[in-house]
C-alpha cells in the first residue's frame, strides 16, 4: 500500500479527494438536509472542488500509466510484444532497452512515442486510433492473424534512438559501420532499428524472411509490403 | 440561451440530488480508472466519468444562481411591502 502510495502520489490524491467528495455526497443523499448556505457549501466541496481535484490528478496519473508496458500489453494482441520486453532471457532490441533502470516499464512508450514540440499530443492522437482499431478490428482476431496484420504505421524514426543516443560521442562513431553510414543514419535513410543493424526490435513479429538493409531505398519494407521497424 | 424545461422547473432539492449522483457515478469511474489502469477504464474515466463530473457541477452552479436569484427577488419584495407599509399611515395622516 504504501510502495503504491510512493509511485503513485497522484492516484493516491485523486483516490483521497474522492473518498471525501463521496462522503459528502453520500450524507446530503442520506441525510437530506435543508438546502441551506452550510449545505451548499458542504456541496461546492462534495460536487466542485474535490471533484475537479480528482479529475484533474486522476489525468495526470492516468497519462503517466498510459506510458507503461502494462498498459500497452492489456490489449490482447499486444500481449506478444509486452511479455518479450518483460523476458529477461530475450536478446532483442525491445527487451534489451526494456531492462533500462530509467524507463524500462514505459519501454513501448518511450521508444514509440513521437518527441517533437507536440509530441504527447500527437502520440495520445495515435494512441486513440490503436483503440479505434483495436475495438473495430482487432478486438476478436487470434494473436496468429494480429502477428501477420499488425504493423507499424509510419517509419521507425532513427530520431527517436537519438534522443537517447546522441551519435556525438567517440565511442558511437568508432564502429565502422556508423562511421560510413553516418549521413544514411542522420537523414533516416538507413533505419538503426532494421535487419543486419540492431534490429528488428520485436524479431518475432516478422516473416522468417528479413529483408537487410536496402542502401539505395527509403525506408526498408519487406516483401509483404510491412515497414521493418 | 434557455435551459430545459425539465431542470428550470425542478424544485432544488430534487436537482441537487441528480447532481450529487451524477457525481458519484463519475467518481466511481475516476477511481475505477486509477485502480484498474486499463485503456477501457481510462477512456470511460476521462469522457464519461469527466462529462457526468462536468453536469453535476453546472446542475449545482445552475441551482445556486437560481436560489441567489429567486431570494434576491424576494428580499426585494418584502422591501417593497414594507415600504406601501410605511407609506400608508404618511398617506392617511396627510389625509387627516
Amino acid at each position: 500500500m504504501a510502495t503504491w502510495i510512493s509511485s503513485n502520489p497522484f492516484g493516491a490524491g485523486a483516490l483521497a479527494s474522492a473518498a471525501i467528495a463521496a462522503i459528502l455526497g453520500v450524507w446530503y443523499l442520506v441525510r437530506k438536509p435543508e438546502s441551506t448556505r452550510t449545505t451548499k457549501i458542504a456541496l461546492l466541496f462534495g460536487i466542485g472542488v474535490l471533484p475537479l481535484a480528482t479529475a484533474a490528478t486522476g489525468n495526470v496519473s492516468g497519462y503517466e500509466a498510459m506510458k507503461s508496458r502494462n498498459f500497452c500489453g492489456s490489449c490482447h494482441v499486444m500481449t506478444p510484444y509486452s511479455d518479450d520486453s518483460s523476458n529477461p532471457e530475450s536478446k532483442s532490441l525491445a527487451s534489451r532497452h526494456a531492462r533500462n533502470e530509467m524507463f524500462g516499464h514505459d519501454n513501448c512508450y518511450a521508444c514509440h512515442a513521437d518527441y517533437g514540440m507536440f509530441g504527447t499530443i500527437v502520440t495520445k492522437l495515435g494512441g486513440l486510433r490503436h483503440v479505434y482499431e483495436y475495438t473495430f478490428n482487432y478486438r476478436n482476431m487470434s494473436l496468429e492473424e494480429a502477428r501477420k496484420s499488425i504493423h507499424i504505421r509510419k517509419p521507425f524514426q532513427n530520431a527517436t534512438c537519438m534522443h537517447c543516443h546522441s551519435t556525438e560521442l567517440p565511442l558511437w562513431r568508432a564502429v565502422p559501420e556508423h562511421a560510413s553510414l553516418t549521413s544514411e543514419i542522420a537523414s533516416g535513410r538507413v533505419s538503426c532499428a532494421s535487419a543486419g543493424c540492431h534490429g528488428p526490435s520485436h524479431p518475432f513479429s516478422k516473416d522468417p524472411v528479413v529483408p537487410v538493409v536496402d542502401p539505395g531505398g527509403t525506408a526498408p519494407t519487406d516483401p509483404s509490403g510491412k515497414v521493418a521497424p | 440561451m434557455k435551459l430545459p424545461r425539465i431542470v428550470r422547473g425542478r424544485p432544488s432539492k430534487s436537482l441537487l440530488r441528480v447532481s450529487v449522483i451524477l457525481t458519484l457515478l463519475g467518481l466511481v469511474l475516476m477511481a475505477w480508472s486509477i485502480l484498474a489502469p486499463t485503456p477501457m477504464p481510462v477512456m470511460l474515466a476521462m469522457t464519461v466519468g469527466q462529462g457526468f463530473g462536468t453536469l453535476a457541477f453546472g446542475l449545482f452552479v445552475f441551482v445556486v444562481l437560481r436560489d441567489l436569484r429567486q431570494s434576491g427577488a424576494a428580499e426585494r419584495v418584502a422591501r417593497e411591502a414594507d415600504a406601501a407599509e410605511q407609506a400608508e399611515p404618511e398617506a392617511a395622516e396627510d389625509g387627516a
